[in-house]
């Protein structure tokens, strides 16, 4: 599987491993698809469109423990975009998940701009800030985002003539999303440009006294993390035919912090985990008890302490770099 | 089995003896955390006491009541809508604090025709162009209670040299706007009007402006621990008792608000659909006191209430929950006792026709700030879709 | 010319608050370079605890008293139980656990206080008020000034000019010579994270007459607290203060003349502080360790 620190020398044992994986993925992603109720293949898109958030979440922070505390503003802005262009292209799902793209992309780009010289808490404070200037003015700019009572009523995402409100038309379009984004970003990891995030992350001077650019690296993980995110943000209010201002908020961007913790900081598939794990439990386990908060946060505690690297690291057995 | 109950239901007969054991599933949306825990759990305790006083009966059949958490987010209402409809195979839905919410989940349960009852959330769009056949609403709309502050204020209060205040979102903008056009339609005239976001924690600076300026009235609505705070800053900075108080019911609930504002409420006046001195529900009250050692406020009594409108409608079609059409004739033809008082529906939109009491809250022997009753508009009703 | 004066009183009262807000927080983070998250969740423990105490009726000064105690211990316990390890540990996973832990206090809280608003019982000599040319001005906001001008001072005075204090920052730059000069740098940390921890909770008792308490105050206060502190400057104690007046008067001032944007205006002037000074608004200057 893939780590954004990959040392050279291992390549070839894991050649085959890797190889195999895209086919592993579709076969996961096939199961709900054939089993599940509308129900849960609703949820299941949710969690993939979600993870593919919390993975790129992932991205920024191994390239530099810059943890995001504004990053459901890049899928909200993302979102919002996607709902109000909906109404203008009747539903033409192309040019909805471009719009939304390009919007997470110019909110990834700006937050990048403006936290280029933070870092460490000073970049959770300006990240946080920025968030909640973009909540502000979700709530407040009703008559284009519907203020607190949100949108709905925009047009079902359709191909042509072809509608795909249905529950599995949907899972389908976010299960294509999320392997998509996985397997670029997965490239990117591989590539020169991985690489140096990774370095960026682990030995800043020694990338400087090598000629990198910082500054410009931390533009590109943000811009990357602009793609994927918007991707994901575009097709979320397709879901429920609903987005509100919540999705904008900054606790929704400690709850992708949680899933990411929960799933592994160090893998891209740690996203997906942290993300299903976190929301079935917050979906199932709040029907039996009113303390399912209580619940998550011991288990994300109990992670921190004994699994710092999440549960896909110690699954993986590894120990950590 | 399948076959002999389709017949049955196809013939209007009554259930075959096994279907009338299983438990008619009725799912509250409540918000257990975020934002409005504090009202969520009186609803559910409302309508949990309810539940109790029938035993768990309704129109012959056990009653399962399934609670589900929308932690105050309109995006995790329509996660657990779905998942009571698909899954849980839920009968009928009922409860929803935030107007949001409701919006929110308001395709999804037209769409699927299932049988749901807002109990909370006052939005008028659900009584306007987003009223929908199988959905019922046994509470006000914003309109009733703006407009009806807006009488009161106009013959009671001044016509001049009032100005208002509000949290700057949807609610906020509803009530203030429904108490604007009234007010004005009928020759009044604002001064001023304040927005303040919500979740403001200092209400200073604008007590300052409020003394400065030294209105006529203050029609205020203020949700929650903002609606406390405001009260009690404007009794720190001298204001209480100097300028009149006046807001939708929310503002000076008897439950949510008056134990924390104690006696910074005194001498406010709200408009409310429900009020723990109203003679509806008394007995209601005294329960509810018995229960939870406090007097109910709005959210409890809805819960209480909608128990009420729903049982009525099941007694109706004895427990069979697929007789929507059956259920819906009985709520719209008749009025329902429930402890809001009698409850007409109105046939353009499902909304409730209420009675709107004129409540100011005046210590009662015990020295306990009371929402008292001093006046009662009757049968208030929504203007409907062609608003 | 009074209006203003009052609304500036009024900046004071509410940058006092920040500054009680802020208070453990800056402890923590500028002395020993520890994230703690749960911040918020002190104040709010602080809050229900004045509360209940000043409902029992026993004598309300010794409510703050009380509330600082059970959160110093509280604090304690923690620095026992999960903090020492975590001292060390970069500032990711201090995050982290500290932010888990106000998840799981914040449901504990509101399981054990209710969800309600709960408001204190202020004794009467805190209800009353003054009048500042011609304008009504409440003395508890007076008391909360004068407490928290007291508090800011004996805390800069503790920290920058004692010996303890120096200690203290040394243990954070330099664990082992510390501990070579005969200090328990163990005991050093344990007691500057109760002290931490009781500040929080002092400010959250001082601050629940003018914020009540319920759940959810716990998270406003903490982003409150990390803004104040973070932008202020992570090395010293003057810039929280600098940075408490800035929001305090922002924020006070914004609501006067634009109430509806008030809350984006103080974002945007956050946001650009926070750019113009990303080492804060008051250094102490040289090289950043």
């Amino acid at each position: 599987m893939t780590s954004l620190s990959r040392s050279p020398g291992k390549h070839a044992p894991r050649a085959a491993a890797s190889r195999a994986l895209p086919l592993a993925a579709l076969v996961v992603l096939a199961l709900p698809g054939l089993l599940g109720d509308e129900f849960l293949l609703r949820f299941a898109a949710e969690v993939l469109l979600i993870g593919t958030a919390v993975m790129s979440l992932n991205l920024l922070i191994g390239s530099g423990g810059l943890v995001s505390l504004g990053h459901a503003a890049v899928f909200g802005v993302s979102a919002y975009t996607a709902a109000i262009v909906a109404s203008q292209v009747d539903g033409n799902a192309v040019a909805i998940v471009l719009a939304g793209t390009m919007a997470g992309v110019a909110m990834a780009g700006l937050m990048a701009l403006v936290s280029l010289r933070s870092s460490g808490l000073h970049f959770l404070v300006m990240t946080l800030v920025i968030g909640q200037m973009a909540w502000e003015l979700a709530f407040r700019w009703r008559e284009l985002t519907g203020g607190a009572d949100g949108l709905r009523g925009f047009p079902k995402l359709a191909l042509g003539d072809w509608y795909l409100d249905d529950a599995l038309g949907l899972y389908a379009l976010a299960a294509l999303t999320a392997l998509a984004c996985w397997s670029l970003l997965r490239q990117t990891a591989a590539a020169p440009l991985g690489q140096a995030l990774s370095g960026m992350r682990d030995q800043p001077l020694r990338m400087t006294a090598l000629g990198y650019d910082l500054k410009r690296l931390r533009i590109l993980a943000f811009i990357l993390t602009g793609i994927t995110t918007g991707a994901a943000g575009a097709l979320y209010p397709f879901v429920n035919q609903y987005v509100g201002p919540n999705v904008v908020h900054w606790s929704m961007s400690a709850a992708f912090v949680i899933m990411a913790v929960l799933g592994s900081i160090r893998s891209l598939v740690g996203g997906y985990i942290g993300a299903a794990l976190y929301l079935t439990i917050q979906t199932y386990l709040s029907s039996y008890t009113d303390r399912w908060q209580l619940i998550i946060g011991i288990l994300f505690v109990t992670t921190v302490v004994f699994m710092p690297h999440g549960i896909v690291q110690k699954i993986r057995g590894g120990k950590t770099p | 089995m399948l076959a002999g109950g389709a017949a049955s239901l196809a013939l209007g007969m009554p259930m075959p003896a096994r279907a009338r054991d299983t438990p008619i599933k009725i799912a509250l949306i409540t918000s257990l955390s975020g934002p409005f825990a504090s009202l969520g759990e009186s609803m559910r305790a409302g309508l949990s006491l309810y539940m109790e006083e029938i035993g768990h009966q309704m129109g012959g059949r056990p009653v399962k009541l399934l609670v589900e958490d929308d932690q105050g987010k309109p995006d995790e209402a329509v996660r657990k809508v779905r998942k009571l409809l698909s899954q849980d195979k839920a009968d009928v839905l009922c409860g929803v604090i935030s107007a949001a919410a409701a919006l929110a989940i308001r395709d999804i349960v037209a769409d699927a025709q299932a049988l749901t009852f807002i109990s909370n959330a006052s939005a008028n769009a659900l009584a306007r162009e987003a009223a929908s056949p199988y959905i019922f609403r046994p509470t006000k709309t914003s309109w009733m209670l703006g407009h009806t502050s807006a009488l009161w204020a106009y013959e009671h209060l001044a016509k001049q040299g009032g100005m208002t205040l509000a949290s700057d979102y949807a609610a906020g903008r509803e009530y203030i706007g429904d108490f604007k056009t009234t007010y004005t339609e009928r020759g009044g005239q604002l001064d001023r009007q304040v927005w303040t976001p919500l979740g403001t924690s200092d209400f200073a600076p604008i007590i300052m402006n409020i003394a400065a300026a030294n209105p006529a009235f203050v029609y205020a609505f203020l949700p929650g621990s903002d609606a406390v705070r405001f009260l009690q800053q404007m009794r720190d900075y001298q204001l209480h008792g100097k300028v009149r108080i006046m807001g939708p019911g929310a503002l000076l609930d008897q439950e949510d608000v008056l134990p924390a504002a104690g006696d910074a409420g005194l001498g406010g006046l709200n408009t409310f659909h429900q009020s723990p001195d109203a003679p509806s529900s008394a007995a209601f009250a005294q329960a509810y006191k018995k229960s939870r050692n406090r007097l109910p406020g709005e959210a409890s009594t809805s819960g209480y209430a909608t128990g009420q409108v729903i049982k009525a409608g099941l007694d109706a079609v004895n427990g069979d929950v697929s007789r929507k059409a059956d259920i819906k004739t009985r709520l719209l033809d008749g009025a329902v006792e429930t402890a809001f008082g009698p409850m007409q529906f109105d046939p353009r939109n499902n909304q409730a026709v209420l009675d709107i009491y004129v409540n100011e809250v005046r210590a009662n022997d015990d020295g306990v700030p009371l929402n008292t009753v001093i006046h009662t508009y009757k049968g208030i009703r929504d203007p409907g879709p062609s608003a | 010319m009074s209006y203003y004066l009052v609304q500036s009183l009024n900046a004071l009262s509410f940058s006092v608050l920040l500054l009680l807000t802020g208070l453990g927080l800056a402890l923590v983070l500028n002395l020993m370079n520890f994230i703690n998250l749960a911040h918020g969740s002190f104040f709010l423990l602080g809050g229900y605890v004045a509360i209940q105490w000043l409902a029992s009726g026993a004598p309300w000064w010794l409510a703050f008293p009380a509330a600082f105690l059970l959160t110093a211990v509280i604090g304690l316990v923690l620095d026992r139980l999960a903090f020492a390890r975590f001292y060390a540990r970069p500032h990711l996973m201090q995050v982290l656990l500290t932010y888990g832990l106000s998840v799981v206090f914040a449901d504990l809280m509101r399981w054990g206080f209710s969800a309600d608003t709960l408001s204190p019982a202020l004794p009467a000599i805190l209800r009353g008020g003054v009048w500042i040319a011609g304008l009504p001005f409440p003395s508890y906001r007076l008391f909360l000034i004068g407490i928290g001008l007291l508090l800011a001072l004996t805390l800069w005075y503790a920290l920058d000019k004692t010996l303890w204090g120096a200690a203290l920052r040394a243990c954070v730059i330099d664990r082992d010579i510390v501990e070579t000069l005969g200090l328990n740098a163990r005991k050093i940390f344990s007691a500057g994270m109760a002290l931490a921890a009781g500040l929080a909770g002092l400010g959250g008792a001082l601050g629940a007459g003018m914020l009540s308490a319920y759940p959810g105050l716990d998270e406003e206060v903490l982003i409150l607290a990390l803004l104040v502190v973070v932008t202020g400057g992570l090395d010293n104690f003057k810039g929280t203060v600098a940075c408490a007046v800035l929001l305090g008067f922002v924020t006070t001032f914004s609501r006067v003349w634009w109430p509806e944007f008030a809350n984006f205006i103080t974002l945007a002037i956050m946001a650009g502080v926070l750019v113009a000074y990303p080492d804060g608004l008051v250094t102490r200057g040289g090289r950043k360790a």
